[in-house]
Parts: C-alpha cells; structure tokens; sequence
C-alpha cells in the first residue's frame, strides 16, 4: 500500500494540510530553487530548439526551392571576345530551348524576359536609360523531373556541342556551403539543447543531494524502521517530479511567448530571409512535450541520486 | 534468538569502542542493559537496531547471520525490530497520529487497519485527545508515549528501548514498563538500555552489564522477603 493511497483528488499541484510525504518536503526553500531552475532551463530548450527548428525550416526551403534547378545564361559574347548580334543570341537561345524541350530529364524551361533581367541586375548597374542599351544574356531557367536521375555532367557537354558559348550554374557550389553552414547551426541548437538536458540533471542530482543531507537524519530514521529504497526513492522522485513539471510548464509558456514575439518582429521588419516561424506538427508536439521530457528526465534523476546515496547505508 | 560473537566495533580508525563482546540474546527474553556513561550502550544497541555494520564478529538476528544477508532481507530484519531511541527522533512535520502509524505505512497496512490499530494505541498510551497535534506541541513525557507507541505497533520480534522512562514520572514509567512486560509475555523480546536502578530493581530481569566495551550477563537477584531480611541483618 502507498503511503499516498489515502489522498483522494489529488492533482499534480501539492495540497496543503495533508500529509503527503514522509518528509518535510513542501517547507523548505528548495522547492522554490528547483522550479526556477527548472523553468530557466526548459525556457533555453526551448529556444534552441526552435533556433534547430527554424534552421531546418530556413534550409529546407533554399534546398527544395533550388533542387532539380539550374540556370542557363547565353552570354552576349561569344569565346574570342565578341558581342554577339541580338539575331546570334536568338539563334543560340532557340537551339538551347529546342535541345530542352526533347532532353528526357527536363520537366519545364522558362527564358527570363528582358524585363526580369533588367530587375536583377538594377541593383548593381542602376536603372538609367544608359542602362538600357547595354546588351543584356539570355537566361533560361530550368526544373528537372524530380526522379529524372540526370546526369549533369553528360547534360552539360551536350548542351556544350549546341551551344558552346552557353554556361550552366546548378547553384550546387554555393548551396552546399549555406547548407554545410546552417546544418552546423543546426545540430549546434541540437548540441546545445542536449548540454542544457545535461546540466538540468546535474542540476536536479545536486538539489536532490542537498536535500538528502539536509534530512539525512529522517531518511535514517525511515531506513532503521526497515523502509525499502524504493519507499524513501518514491517520495523524493515523485516530489521532484511535481516540482520540475511545474517549473518546465512555466518555462515553456514564457518560451512560447518570447518566439511569438520574435515571430511578430520579424514580421513586421519583412525579413524575407527568415522563414516564417510555422512549425509543423511533429516540432509542436516536441515543444508541448518539453515539460514532459524535462519532468521525466528530473524524476529519473532523482529516483538515481536517492537509490545510490541510499546505497551507502547500512 | 540473537547472538552475538566475538564482536568489535570502531568508529574510523579510532579505538574499539565494543571489544569481544559476546551473548545471546533467548526469544522472549527481557533483559536491562546497563553500564557507566560512555561504556558503548548507544553503540550496541545501534548494532541490534542494524543501524550499524560490526568492524569484527558475527551478529546472528532471529537465526540469521546479518553478514551474509541481502539489502532486502536486513529491510525485513529491520521491520520486526522496535526502537525507542533516546531522542525520541520524532518527525515534527507530522501529527503524533501520524508518527506512529509511519511503520504501518512502511510494511504497507491498509489506511484502515492503521486508523483501528493506531487509535487504539494512542488511547492506551493516554494521548487519545492529541491525535493530530505536532510532536513539538507536545510535553517531553507526551513526545516519549509518541516514540514509544510508535516502536511496538507492530508488535516487533525484538524491542530497544534506549532510557524509555527517563522523562516519564513513577506512575507513567511503571505502566510503560508493564506495557513492556506484556509485549515481552506476548513473545517479544526486550532489551532495555537504562541507569534507573531503581527500575531494575523493580522488574528482576536479567542484565546486561557494559564496561569497557565488554558484555557481562548479570542473573537477576532473587527477590528478597521480609523473613531474609530480617536473618541478613542478624
């Protein structure tokens, strides 16, 4: 029979009046040190969590938004060095679409007009009339099937018996290194995540061991009345438990708050870069999980710091 | 039966406080165990309580030797031992009530069967109308019933008792020790730690008698009447 068998309605919240453990856990300050503790603490999971999560948002959307795609640009010149006639360029541009519109692998192509061209190079050249005269290369933008299987390197030299002034830029070079760049972030927020899981149970091991000392001379005395480990191990694995869900509940909110937060000003200053801070389903229920998880990894803790302090006695 | 052979205790790398100390303890034996200030009385009852490992000997509780036994199995030992510590160790966040009905709860009593078996205690021991008052609130004798009350409500095999009527008037020591004396009819077996020689002299059980961390085992006087008396004195 548990010594709690005879509290009826109790919830995860600590009734006062009523004798709940053997100890005098409810009175003494560490309860308030210990859900702090475990608040700040699920607030930083939290957050580098959601840093992991929206990193792989943020590469996700480059990667798919980039894969199976490559650009063609038709220069204005060809290899000596000479300014190729707007009739060249047409000439050259048809041969390459009619090279794609057979190529197996290609699902669809699209030539930039004039226009899109002029937007994308503005920046660096400006937009005066001058400017309008400049000759300006053709660029066909091209999506592969997704299980086409092309074979770049053989789609590259046969683009180049067509058309050998034509050059092919697969974003691959650039991609992989953003990519290289935020998957380190990523598992960084993921490294970091696990350091904060790391220190919380150092953190709950050292609390619970004050706590033991402080009532060693109760625990003695449960001990010479003949308690088992698990009795005096339930009492202090299910108060951390209480404790740390508590504290991982309030860390949580105030997580959730601080990303809703950072969510709406990112908006609001129309960072495009960023994704959107949308989570998907299975990142909702890991944040939701969190108290959870900590509540869990703190019970475990406890349950392992008192069964082995236990251990010493007689 | 409890025996103990050849048994030496120290604490650290300090001198034997128990040297070779050497008895047997029968089941539903009563006896005093007595001895000078600083003679190792606390020392020894810790090692009958199992608070404590001996540095050297055999300690045999109820037939089994405490040295070969299993963590779970010195648990069990330790529920059918009763203690009456000198401090009482009471636990001041809890009601008198529940002090009492805490090694019911350890072996796992119905709440039932604790609230019958508890009450009915608390009555016999005069404290009927301070169930749920804190043990600080309570007088030294009231905190002493407490302790006491709580070491036999579960009828143990064996009960230590350490100066049990050493805060108690005449009258509250007398019926405690006759609550022992039933207990001890009943099968259980008493080792009481006192210097109240008036008390030993009160209840003819055999001694114990400790003296530089050696055991002695003292038969009781026999009682002497009137008639053997008066011939003493001629």
């Amino acid at each position: 029979m548990s010594p709690f068998a005879k509290h009826k309605g109790r919830s995860l919240g600590i009734q006062k009046n009523q004798r709940q453990y053997d100890l005098p856990l409810n009175k003494d300050s560490g309860v308030l040190f210990l859900k702090t503790l475990v608040a700040l603490m699920s607030l930083l999971a939290i957050l580098a969590l959601a840093g992991s999560f929206a990193l792989s948002e943020m590469t996700n959307r480059w990667s798919s938004g980039l894969e199976n795609k490559a650009s063609i640009e038709i220069p204005v010149e060809d290899s000596q060095g000479v300014i190729l006639s707007n009739e060249q360029m047409q000439r050259v541009t048809d041969t390459t679409q009619e090279f794609l519109s057979k190529h197996p692998a290609v699902e669809q192509y699209d030539v930039m007009s004039e226009e899109k061209i002029m937007e994308l190079v503005a920046p660096w050249l400006g937009d005066s009339p001058t400017m309008q005269s400049i000759p300006l290369p053709k660029i066909i933008s091209v999506s592969f099937k997704p299980k086409g299987n092309v074979d770049m390197e053989q789609f590259k030299l046969q683009l180049q018996n067509i058309a050998p002034q034509a050059r092919i830029d697969t974003h691959e070079s650039w991609l992989a290194d953003i990519l290289r760049f935020t998957g380190a972030l990523k598992y960084t927020a993921v490294l970091i995540t696990m350091i904060i899981g790391f220190t919380t149970i150092i953190a709950v091991a050292g609390a619970v061991k004050s706590r033991m000392a402080i009532y060693n001379e109760e625990l003695e005395l449960l001990h010479l009345m003949g308690a088992e480990d698990q009795y005096i191990s339930k009492q202090l694995q299910r108060h951390t438990l209480i404790l740390s869900f508590q504290g991982a509940v309030v860390g949580t909110i105030i997580g959730i708050i601080i990303l809703l937060i950072i969510n709406w000003g990112a908006g609001r200053m129309d960072i495009t870069l960023i994704p959107d801070f949308s989570l998907n389903f299975v990142q909702k229920a890991v944040i939701f999980l969190i108290p959870a998880i900590v509540a869990g990894i703190s019970m475990v803790t406890a349950r392992q710091t008192v069964l082995r302090n236990l251990a010493k006695m007689p | 039966m409890i025996k103990f052979e050849h048994v030496g205790l120290r604490y650290g790398v300090g001198p034997e406080i128990l040297s070779d100390v050497h008895f047997t303890l029968e089941p539903g034996s009563f006896h005093f165990l007595s001895g000078p200030s600083g003679a190792g009385k606390t020392s020894l009852m810790s090692l009958l309580y199992l608070g404590r490992h001996p540095t050297r000997g055999l300690v045999s509780m109820f037939g089994q030797n405490t040295g070969q036994l299993s963590r779970e199995q010195l648990t069990k030992i330790r529920q059918s031992i009763g203690v009456v510590f000198q401090d009482f160790r009471l636990l001041n966040h809890m009601s008198a009530f529940d002090n009492i009905a805490l090694p019911l709860r350890i072996i796992g009593q119905s709440e039932k069967e604790i609230k019958e078996n508890v009450n009915e205690l608390m009555e016999w021991v005069g404290l009927g109308d301070h169930r749920q008052m804190l043990p600080n609130t309570l007088s030294g004798g009231q905190q002493q019933r407490v302790a006491i009350a709580r070491a036999v409500i579960t009828r143990p095999r064996l009960l230590l008792a350490d100066e049990p009527t050493g805060n108690l008037d005449d009258e509250s020591g007398l019926r405690l020790m006759n609550l022992f004396d039933q207990l001890n009819r009943m099968g259980t077996t008493v080792v009481i730690a006192s210097h109240n020689t008036a008390l030993m002299e009160r209840f003819p059980h055999k001694k114990l008698l400790l003296d530089k961390g050696q055991v002695l085992l003292e038969e009781p006087a026999p009682k002497t009447g009137l008639r053997e008396k008066i011939m003493g004195r001629l």
